[in-house]
């Protein structure tokens, strides 16, 4: 199973993922986006998530294997 | 080391051939005047996420404006403390609960002109609807709208050229301003509204602002938050009034509307750069660059890259977003981003169900003021069929 993270060191709320991908990504009420439930995707949705790993300005989001890389999960500072 | 200054650059009518030079000088090098310049989207990206080596408040040190900028004249860690107060004060969702007030406004002032065939979009629309959605935010009477463009007006015109000591009429249009703001400030302490300023000033304790940082906001956002909305409305409804095609593809599918607005961001960002100072000794893509060293990020140039984009100076609402640097990036990204390119939709939304075909008044070339640190059309006037009318 794919799953989305958003590495909270390097986005900066720009807003585009939930955007660009709103069945992926939500957003909170500063403006930071959040992906939706633990981020996993299905085959269906892979190709909407890599547009919105392209879109980041920061490059903050990324398309991992299974658990994902701990502590990814920790929100904007 | 380069020879050239940006502003050798002959932009006027097209930016293509001037950032193309930029670019060709390297991805990091150094200017005439000894400034560095990044170019390639690597180098910006590195110098956004390493706010600790690019500094921005040593490169605001000598802007000359007797308040601090917040946030961007702010290094961290206390920038985080603006931040967090201001994100959520323009936030996507701040942005969609004002969107019909917002979306009234604008029609408003195409329904000024719609009936009578013609239109200058900058003096008409560009020019005012900025500032109408900052006193709206800023809970300001409308009324003040014009008042606050002319003074806006002269002092960036002043800050376009540079290091000069500024003329009487400058002093005269920033004192009046800053007294305008400090009215306003005592006001909203007194008698809180339902806005951006009024709740800035009611944070309390060790979140309050002094009164010297909530004006040094205030006037960030006059200075760089208006003119700028001002060049992206006039750019926008440049590449319309010159494509055809393309605004009846709008018109036909509303849903083109945002990435058609990202692309016209992308290649004709109004503010091309921004400025850092080094730190410290910093080796990027190869190139040292000392302490101390005033920096340029070359957004603009940055947005060109041709291993990202397959047309990278063209307009091309298929193009899948790819993340451009219009609005900066890291902890000093633009604010007022959300809010931008919301306006940018409701005017071309608003334009198009009122006046759906125009075209640049025959004869006219539209240039941009140049050199200037934001980048703006003079003029675009439109001429336009009137229903019923004999044209």
């Amino acid at each position: 199973m794919k799953r989305l993270v958003i590495d909270y060191q390097l986005c900066s709320g720009n807003g585009r993922c939930f955007v660009v991908a709103p069945e992926l990504f939500t957003d909170d009420d500063r403006g930071y986006g959040h992906v939706i439930g633990d981020g996993s995707i299905g085959d269906d949705h892979l190709e909407l998530a890599r547009r919105a790993v392209i879109a980041c300005p920061e490059q903050a989001i990324a398309i991992t294997d299974d658990q994902g890389p701990p502590g990814s999960e920790d929100g904007p500072s | 080391m380069e020879t050239f200054l940006l502003t050798d650059l002959s932009i006027e009518k097209d930016r293509t051939p001037g950032w193309h030079v930029v670019k060709d000088a390297g991805e990091v090098f150094q200017m005439g005047d000894g400034t560095w310049v990044l170019t390639s989207t690597d180098a910006v990206r590195f110098a956004c996420r390493h706010p600790e080596i690019f500094s921005s408040a040593e490169a605001f040190r000598t802007a000359g404006v007797p308040v601090p900028l917040v946030p961007v004249a702010i290094d961290p860690p206390d920038h985080t403390k603006y931040r967090r107060v201001l994100d959520p004060l323009l936030s996507p969702r701040v942005v969609n609960a004002m969107e019909d007030r917002l979306r009234a406004q604008v029609r408003d002032l195409v329904a000024a002109f719609a009936s009578t065939g013609r239109c200058d979009v900058v003096t008409d629309i560009a020019k005012l609807y900025p500032t109408q959605v900052f006193v709206t935010l800023f809970g300001l009477p409308l009324a003040d709208r014009d008042q606050l463009v002319r003074w806006v007006e002269i002092c960036n015109e002043h800050s376009t050229h540079g290091t000069a000591d500024p003329n009487p009429t400058v002093v005269e249009a920033a004192m009046a301003m800053f007294r305008y703001v400090q009215h306003f400030i005592d006001e909203k302490r007194q008698n809180p509204g339902d806005d951006v300023l009024s709740t800035v000033l009611a944070l309390k304790g060790d979140e309050a602002w002094s009164n010297e940082e909530v004006l040094g906001l205030i006037w960030l956002v006059l200075v760089a938050g208006l003119d700028t909305v001002t060049g992206a409305i006039g750019f926008t409804m440049l590449y319309l009034a010159r494509n055809r095609d393309l605004r009846r593809k709008l018109v036909a599918d509303p849903g083109l509307i945002p990435p058609f607005i990202e692309e016209v961001l992308r290649i004709e960002p109004p503010a091309p750069t921004t400025s850092r100072v080094t730190t410290q000794e910093v080796e990027l893509c190869g190139v040292r660059i000392p302490a101390g060293a005033p920096v340029m990020l070359c957004l603009a140039a940055a947005n060109r890259d041709p291993e990202k984009f397959e047309h990278p100076d063209d307009i091309d609402t298929a193009q899948k977003e790819r993340g451009h640097l219009t609005f900066g990036g890291g902890i000093h990204r633009c604010l007022g981003a959300h809010l931008a390119r919301r306006e940018l939709r409701l005017v071309v939304e608003e334009f198009h169900k009122q006046i759906p075909e125009y075209e640049i008044a025959p004869g006219f070339e539209p240039e941009v003021v140049w050199p200037s640190a934001t980048l703006h059309l003079r003029s675009l006037p439109l001429v336009f069929p009137v229903p019923g009318g004999a044209s």
